[in-house]
């Protein structure tokens, strides 16, 4: 019998998203879900799980595990396999699903199918759709031979239904040791109460177009005022204007949010294929050839520096 | 320091793509290196260059392939290694790494630098189902090295939440994203020495590589077909006064796309 095993992640101490639309989604398709959890001082978010409809948390609160490993979680997610009898593993793909979803398929032999945006599952069968090139291609497929069915989620796609946590029925799991030859120096926390990309329903981001880091400071208080991420093109990363964690694009993070403004951004085809799922595309470049422009619902022609104080009073009027 | 670069040619994601009968037209395709590769063999290039030791190429891919590893030689790549190969279209991230593993058996190196993700597939799972299939540590998406030396690395990982700055012991397969480096471009002198650069022939069977592990009978998924993506309709278009041409594009915003109802 079909069981899914869905790998939650945590941020600050809570749930993410992108777990709570994995788990609603089991539970739309009637699927029986178990869930893995793993973190420091996270047990409590079990119950959590257990709200968004998991039969079973399989739980690892260790100091050890505070931030992601390869090493530790391949074999977490593999106990909980074993133990709660999966024969489905679901993650997101997120930084830590991207590096985990090819390693936990390769421990059970199997294949995985990546970063898919849409997929149902038949009996013990999952098809599924996914971008590639670029985005500029849809693939559809599926699993051709049996076993383990592991795949990775992209964020945004499904929505999460709002429901209260129940007590969960959880099951400790040993904690694992990790790789004998990998060492954590140190970990760069960049702290801030600030809205996550892929996350988002609102996103703000800055081009080469801002200029520097003045730019961004310009354009910076449109997304808080929206309550929006804050992002950015790799130009503005690389020349060190934003932090990395605010780029957007395959490099960076892939975002859909409802409504995304590109402001100062020509559109680098690594940029499109990263934000063109975004439901409105709001753009203001001063070139009207910007290839930005073939994906906008509505593209202002014009300086950044002259529309971003409008678009502020605007919103303001909104607002009030 | 011994360093592998896997590499992927790949057609070039920047030109138009065209799709018809649910596969993408062949004709009009230009093949590169993968960008991400590129930029795995820009670092490997960078340690040797400060260590000693070699780059050495790998592909997998049919005879159009080696015109990617004479780039990458030129670009600075000590050799190269050609599994030739004419199956991709069927053969998955799983059969290629399983490929890749068998190539690599009783081979020395220290590190194998991998792309991200290829630009065709965009799938990520190569280089870890690779490493779990050698045994060996990874760290994926890193965006900064340092202190490389013949026994261990430093690599600095772009995570969800938080930059890891995590030491690895080599050998381990590393793959990077491309905020690392910008990939230098082959010089005149460069793609004539490439000519005379060793460049090493596998056959699959050579390396014990059996039909039922290539092609679709090695993979695990299958792609049924490939499609174009919905496009995105018509958008609308302002040009003017921006005091003017927000505001009208505000009001669109509000009453089309129901934007902050």
């Amino acid at each position: 019998m079909n069981k899914i095993l869905i790998v939650a992640e945590v941020k600050n101490g809570e749930i993410k998203k992108n777990t709570l639309e994995l788990l609603s989604f089991a539970k739309s398709q009637g699927l029986e879900t178990d869930a893995v959890l793993s973190g420091s001082g996270i047990a409590e978010q079990a119950d959590v799980l257990a709200g968004q409809g998991a039969s079973t948390v399989y739980l690892a609160d260790d100091a050890s595990l505070e931030i992601y490993n390869t090493e530790q979680y391949t074999s977490l997610v593999t106990d909980a396999v074993q133990q709660s009898g999966a024969t489905q593993v679901w993650l997101s793909s997120s930084e830590l699903g991207r590096d985990l979803c090819p390693r936990l398929a390769a421990r059970h032999g199997v294949g995985a199918l990546s970063d898919v945006t849409q997929f149902e599952v038949n009996a013990d069968q999952i098809t599924a759709q996914r971008p590639c090139m670029s985005t500029k291609v849809i693939q559809k497929c599926k699993f051709s031979k049996d076993g383990l069915r592991v795949i990775s989620i992209r964020s945004g796609f499904f929505t999460a239904e709002e429901t209260a946590p129940t007590k969960a029925n959880t099951v400790n799991l040993p904690i694992p040791a990790g790789h004998a030859k990998i060492k954590v120096k140190e970990v760069q926390v960049e702290v801030s109460d600030e809205v996550e990309l892929n996350e988002a329903s609102i996103i703000v981001s800055a081009g080469r177009g801002v200029g520097g880091t003045e730019g961004c400071d310009f354009v910076k208080p449109l997304a808080t005022e929206l309550g929006a991420a804050f992002g950015a093109s790799r130009a503005v990363c690389d020349a060190g204007w934003l932090p990395h964690k605010h780029q957007v694009g395959q490099t960076g993070t892939m975002v859909t949010p409802d409504f995304y403004f590109a402001l100062g951004i020509s559109g680098a085809i690594q940029h499109l294929a990263g934000m063109s799922g975004s439901k409105v595309i709001v753009a203001v470049n001063k070139d009207p050839d910007a290839p930005i422009f073939k994906v906008t619902d509505y593209g202002i022609v014009g300086d950044l520096f002259k529309a971003v104080p409008v678009l502020r009073e605007e919103v303001a009027k909104i607002n009030t | 320091m011994e360093i592998i670069v896997p590499i992927k040619q790949v057609p070039d994601v920047a030109l138009n793509i065209k799709v018809k009968d649910g596969d993408v037209v062949e004709e009009g395709l230009s093949y590169v290196i993968s960008s991400w590769d590129e930029t795995a063999l820009e670092a490997a290039l960078q340690i040797t260059e400060d260590l000693g030791g070699e780059v050495t190429l790998l592909t997998i891919g049919p005879d159009k392939a080696v015109e990617s590893l004479r780039k990458g030689l030129a670009m600075g790549a000590h050799k190269a290694i050609h599994v030739k190969y004419d199956d991709a279209k069927q053969t998955d991230s799983f059969a290629y790494a399983k490929i890749l593993q068998k190539v690599l058996e009783g081979r020395e190196y220290d590190l194998i630098l991998a792309g991200k993700q290829a630009q065709d597939t965009d799938a990520g799972l190569t280089a870890p189902m690779l490493a779990e299939f050698l045994g060996l540590p990874q760290v994926t998406n890193i965006i900064r090295f340092s202190d490389v030396s013949e026994k261990n690395i430093t690599l600095y990982r772009k995570g969800d939440h938080a930059t890891e700055v995590l030491e690895m012991e080599l050998p381990g397969v590393v793959t990077v994203n491309d905020s690392l480096n910008e990939p230098r471009l082959a010089s005149m002198r460069g793609i004539m020495m490439a000519k005379k650069k060793p460049l090493e022939e596998i056959e699959l069977d050579a390396i014990g590589v059996s039909a039922d592990m290539s092609g679709a009978q090695g993979s695990m998924t299958e792609t049924l077909q490939l499609d174009k993506p919905e496009s995105r309709k018509e958008g609308k278009c302002f040009e003017g006064d921006e005091a003017d041409t927000v505001k009208q594009a505000m009001e669109f915003l509000v009453s089309e796309a129901k934007f902050l109802a």
